[in-house]
């Protein structure tokens, strides 16, 4: 038996539904689409797109929607979007009028009932009749059966943009919500509610006057996209009445209208909702259960009367409340008018101040002049300031927000300059004509700054069109200075000067111009000058980008293979990058990206990836040097060659061009790591985290904290790296090294299978498990263990935790054994030979120097050992829990020399692992 | 000191393709922030509520009282219960969620029914809810009558993610200005290739038969990406979705050959 009112439940019913002739399924979705054929076109994944591949193609049709017509009204373009509409602004085909025009999205056509009522309510809220009420013109319906209504086009945007501007005028706020009151209250005499009054369907005309939208269709066309998204789900709860939370649509009465403009009042005077939360659930619950907070505990400028005021709004029992919208509307203008208010009695002295502020003639006689006097100024300024508001819009569009520049500097460098250079720029700024100034603290910590939303949000609080921010970095003995002008209307970073001149105040006149020439003109282009300043603009040439759509997709199919992270993909994507350049040549990104692909691939064995890598790497500096990943390729191949600093150097330019890219970041950590500075990696991590709001460092985050001594906290981060990347090895394979250094062996030992086990095939695990017996000596497994991971190429293993050749393990190993010893020396010399010829090439990469140290220790050469193992050192090898375990260090470990080593080390990482705890 | 990658590649902090449904068990560790998870875990449930709205009716309850369950429910979840016992060996959010709600359903059987009623704030609009992701899934009547709650609640949630792929794709051709088009083309995405009248679409969209068929094809790979997307949302590895898939179809065909 099918139970009752199963519409929107299980499902609509078909008595006698056709299967499908393909997949025999007789299940349907709107428009007749099998839901079996639809599922089964997901399971071939290796035809896909990406959204610009449709785009491109979307691109070659010839029906856009724009000129489109809808009636009598041919649409310009969209405005507003939410939840179930859209918003256009369209021209009257006749009177030429611009117009707003509203429908329900397509696809939310489907019920006929919806459309029903939508119509119904659209054409209720067109009878309204009221100055403070955004009229509607016409309701109508599309050729293709679509309802949708026309009203006036209001430039003045709404209460949520210019709410801030109002908030130190108390006496504008009542004013303006008693006018939106008695609005409200006219609707209600005409029997309709509002349902979702918010400042942001208050809009306001030319003069400033309020004019209330959408009464009654809020919930078919709920365009306020801050509140979605940071409350997640369930509507707006910041304004609406907690009953109406609970209750059904058909049950509200006007109370909760009442409610929701105490809120709009409160807002407005405290700068915020009544109720904060982090999720809608939160905000109800206090809706429901607590008093709203005491205004006057949240704005210096209101009174006890206002506070009474709001609080009586926001009662939470309806009854309580102001009877109606018309008895809030007359409490407001007894305020304005300093008559006493009616919602709550107030104690005599306040009622003859009242009196005296409504008489002022004759209380001048009774009264202080100089209180008289003062309100008397303020009500001039105060009026003064409600017709500045389309002013200060004005000034928004020319006004950036400065943000403090990041310091990039080292910790050990000396003192950073970034604050005398921000004083000239400002200074600078300030004198440029056309330009407004703000100054903004930094971002908060815990979120993602870079997303355009974030950017836009930041606009909209400062009430600034662009926001300028950058870095600054002492280099070498000059100053890196990196400065990114955003435009806050789109989110979009619009230009970047970058500049390693010495003066910094030569720069920042120079940069004062050109900013306000961007200010002045944002769609200009500006030309590189004196070669002080290197400029990026945002066009696609200079990004690295091309105009070629067919090569634009294999490149982006490429990155979202790259993303795949296994091996079959990695060599798909380079197919896809490959294809790019051959129909663009000169399309830097997949070059770039190649590059760093290609010297990713050089640290297997075999192969000439190296010259391949560099190869691409040059190819996209020279097309793009601006291109962050042309940076990163080269800091790259750097590393490949062993040089460390100039790695670092790359990669932390590659991060000033590129701040939003959370990988970039990432690699600036692993640069540092590479060098002994685990704590600037951490640094970095962490930066990159925040950058994606995603632990995506965390396995290499997990090795710093482990290179720091600090096992707690690598435990924490390989545990997450555990949850986020189930796919990476390595993640599994770091569990048995922190086991190990912990002296748990057992627990090593069943790590390091499980590894095995769970990627079988893999290396790292095996790797693991030959250090894990290596270290806790028992050689015969680890001889085992190690000749199965020379497979994987003979003179690996330096570059894994430990850093044990396997040609060195093996050699060690046998000489040990007794009757291979001859052959066990040929292979430590073979291992030192590589090792030599790499310290000559590469004299600042530790690691070189560590695996010959322990060559030589193995072969007996004390005197070269200690000698490698300090230079070692001195370049940044940190792992002393290595250098303790090492077998291969036996010949010396008992000379002071290599304790006092052990001893500095331990005391050095201390101070780090300090410092970084800080 | 350390390295960044191991002899034989593997370890980079590249890509972290992360689906809502791994940051959902990412929780079970503390040190992550619980509120991303529980955002997650919020979008999740505003997709996938009416599988559970389904399976709670499908237990015989009225319209009335499935919609309270189904708001303690998700209250239950999104208030951390779920969080809680999310742990990344537990598996796919589907089967998670049934599990939950089956567990659900049987204490509320015992406990609900005495609780008086009223003066419980209900977080849910429906018609709001209903109305952010409108759904019009038809099912023969004799499917619905015979299948047992949980394949019902399976068939639902393929329902839904179909139609929230689809709603992913529409937006994508509207924002570049092209919904005519996607309404004219969007019958073709479930059809075979023979089933498409090229002719007729060149007509309406003004354009070369081949510039059809090379569109057509393009927005089924697109949807494609977008389903797979909607897929790997809901389970922790990405290898999981064509298993998932999978499961799915499997649903709507056994299902069919039940009844």
């Amino acid at each position: 038996m099918i139970p009752s009112g199963l519409s929107d439940s299980i499902a609509g019913v078909i008595a006698d539904a056709q299967p499908c002739s393909h997949c025999d399924s007789s299940s349907h979705i709107a428009g007749g689409l099998c839901v079996g054929c639809l599922l089964q076109a997901g399971l071939d994944p290796d035809d896909e797109c990406a959204a610009d591949g449709l785009v491109s193609a979307l691109a070659e049709i010839s029906l856009p929607d724009k000129n489109w017509r809808l009636g009598n009204y041919e649409i310009l373009e969209e405005i507003g979007r939410g939840g179930m509409g859209v918003i256009y602004r369209a021209r009257q085909r006749h009177s030429r009028r611009i117009v707003a025009v509203k429908r329900v999205l397509s696809y939310h056509s489907d019920s006929r009932e919806t459309l029903a009522r939508f119509r119904r309510e659209a054409q209720a809220a067109a009878s309204l009749d009221h100055p403070n009420i955004l009229p509607i013109y016409e309701v109508s319906e599309s050729d293709d059966g679509l309802p949708f209504f026309s009203m006036k086009f209001a430039p003045g945007g709404s209460l949520q943009e210019v709410g801030p501007a109002l908030r130190n005028h108390p006496r504008q706020c009542v004013a303006l919500v008693a006018k939106i009151a008695r609005a409200v209250q006219y609707a209600h005499g005409k029997g309709i509610l509002h349902r979702d009054l918010k400042p942001g369907n208050i809009l306001l005309d030319g003069r400033g006057e309020p004019l209330v939208s959408d009464f009654g269709l809020a919930k078919w066309l709920d365009t306020t996209s801050d509140l979605t998204r940071t409350l997640t789900i369930f509507g707006t709860p910041g304004y609406i009445a907690p009953e109406q939370a609970s209750g059904s649509a058909a049950q509200l009465k006007p109370a909760a209208d009442v409610y929701s403009l105490g809120a709009i009042l409160f807002d407005l005077l405290a700068a915020r909702p009544p109720f904060l939360g982090a999720h809608a659930l939160s905000v109800i619950r206090q809706a429901a259960e607590s008093p709203a907070p005491k205004l006057r505990t949240l704005s210096k400028l209101a009174d006890r009367d206002l506070e009474t005021m709001c609080a009586h709004c926001l009662e939470r029992e309806p009854s309580t409340r102001y009877p109606s919208a018309h008895d809030l509307a007359e409490d407001l203008e007894r305020w304005l008018e300093g008559r006493p208010i009616i919602a709550r009695p107030v104690a005599p002295p306040v009622r003859v101040w009242r009196w005296a502020r409504r008489n002022r003639k004759l209380a001048g006689s009774l009264l202080s002049i100089l209180i008289l006097a003062s309100i008397g100024i303020v009500s001039i300024v105060a009026s003064s300031r409600l017709s500045s508001i389309v002013q200060e819009a004005e000034i928004a569009q020319r006004t950036i927000a400065i943000m403090p520049l990041e310091d990039l500097s080292e910790p050990s460098s000396s003192s950073s300059t970034a604050t005398p250079f921000f004083n000239t720029l400002t200074a600078a700024l300030k004198a440029a004509k056309g330009v407004y100034l703000r100054s903004l603290a930094g971002m908060p910590s815990d979120r993602d700054p870079w997303s355009p939303e974030h950017w836009k949000q930041i606009g909209h609080a400062s009430q600034a069109r662009f926001i300028l921010n950058g870095s600054i970095r002492l280099r070498q003995g000059t100053q890196r200075l990196v400065l990114r002008i955003i435009d806050t209307a789109t989110g979009t970073v619009i230009k970047t000067w970058l500049s390693d001149a010495d003066s910094s105040s030569d720069v920042a006149k120079l940069l004062a111009t050109q900013l306000a020439d961007v200010i002045n003109n944002p769609k200009r282009n500006l030309r590189d000058s004196d070669g002080l300043l290197l400029m990026v603009n945002g066009d696609v040439n200079s990004a690295g980008g091309t105009d070629n759509a067919e090569a634009r997709s294999y490149y982006e199919r490429g990155k979202e293979l790259h993303k795949h992270n296994n091996f079959r993909d990695l060599v798909r994507a380079i197919d896809s990058f490959r294809k790019a350049i051959e129909i663009d040549s000169a399309y830097a990104q997949p070059h770039a990206i190649l590059g760093t692909l290609y010297g990713l691939m050089a640290l297997q064995p075999g192969g000439d990836w190296l010259a391949q890598a560099e190869e691409e790497t040059a190819t996209a500096l020279k097309l793009a040097p601006m291109l962050p990943e042309s940076r990163l390729a080269h800091g790259e191949i750097l590393a490949r060659h062993g040089q460390l600093r100039a790695s670092i150097d790359e990669c932390v330019t590659a991060y000033e061009l590129d701040p939003a890219t959370a990988r970039i970041a990432g690699k600036v950590g692993d640069s540092y790591s590479r060098t002994g500075r685990p704590d600037l990696a951490i640094r970095w991590y962490k930066k990159a985290t925040r950058r994606e709001a995603q632990p995506l460092c965390a396995d290499m985050l997990g090795d710093a904290w482990m290179d720091l001594g600090d096992f707690e906290q690598a435990e924490a981060a390989y545990k997450i790296a555990a949850v986020f990347r189930p796919d990476l090895p390595a993640t599994a394979a770091s569990f048995a090294r922190l086991a190990l250094f912990r002296g748990n062996h057992d627990e090593a030992r069943k790590q390091s299978e499980m590894a095995r086990s769970k990627y079988k095939g893999d290396p790292q695990p095996i790797m693991a498990a030959a250090l894990v017996e290596f270290f806790t000596r028992r050689f015969d497994a680890a001889e085992q263990f190690y000749r199965e991971a020379s497979a994987f190429g003979r003179n690996g293993g330096v570059d894994f935790p430990g850093c044990v050749r396997f040609t060195s393990a093996l050699g060690f190993l046998q000489q040990l054994s007794g009757e291979g010893a001859s052959e066990g020396t040929a292979l430590l010399q073979e291992s030192r030979a590589v090792d030599q010829q790499e310290t000559a090439s590469a004299p600042e990469n530790p690691r070189s120097w560590y695996s010959l140290a322990a060559d030589e220790s193995a072969l007996g050469n004390k005197e070269a050992a200690l000698a490698a193992l300090e230079r070692s050192i001195e370049t940044g090898w940190i792992d002393y829990h290595s250098m303790n375990l090492d077998p291969r260090f036996d010949s010396i470990r008992a000379t002071p020399r290599f304790q006092q080593d052990i001893a500095q080390l331990e005391q050095a990482v201390r101070h780090m692992a300090e410092r970084t705890k800080q | 000191m350390k390295p960044d990658a191991s002899a034989t590649g593997g370890r980079s902090p590249e890509r972290f393709a992360t689906t809502r449904w791994s940051v959902v068990l990412s929780c079970a560790d503390p040190n992550l922030g619980e509120e991303a998870a529980r955002e997650a875990l919020a979008e999740l449930c505003k997709i996938y509520w009416r599988p559970v709205f389904a399976f709670i009716c499908r237990h015989g309850r009225s319209v009335h009282d499935a919609q309270d369950l189904a708001q303690d429910f998700f209250l239950m979840v999104l208030e951390g219960s779920l969080l809680k016992r999310a742990d990344p060996n537990r598996g796919r959010f589907r089967s998670l969620l049934l599990k939950a709600l089956q567990n659900f359903l049987n204490d509320a059987a015992d406990k609900r029914r005495a609780r008086k009623r009223g003066g419980d704030v209900q977080f849910v609009s429906w018609d709001d809810w209903m109305a952010e992701a409108p759904s019009q899934l038809t099912v023969s009547a004799k499917a619905v009558e015979s299948w047992p709650a949980e394949r019902l609640f399976d068939l639902r949630w393929a329902a839904t993610v179909v139609e929230q792929a689809l709603r992913r794709l529409r937006e994508e051709c509207e924002s570049q200005g092209k919904l005519r088009a996607f309404e004219a083309l969007r019958s073709c995405l479930g059809a075979e290739r023979e089933d498409v009248s090229y002719p007729s679409l060149s007509q309406t969209l003004g354009v070369p038969e081949a510039t059809v068929k090379r569109l057509v094809h393009r927005l089924r790979q697109r949807y494609r990406s977008l389903l797979r997307d909607e897929v790997a949302e809901t389970v922790a590895d990405p290898a999981e979705v064509d298993d998932e898939i999978r499961h799915l179809c499997g649903v709507l065909a056994a299902g069919e050959k039940a009844s």
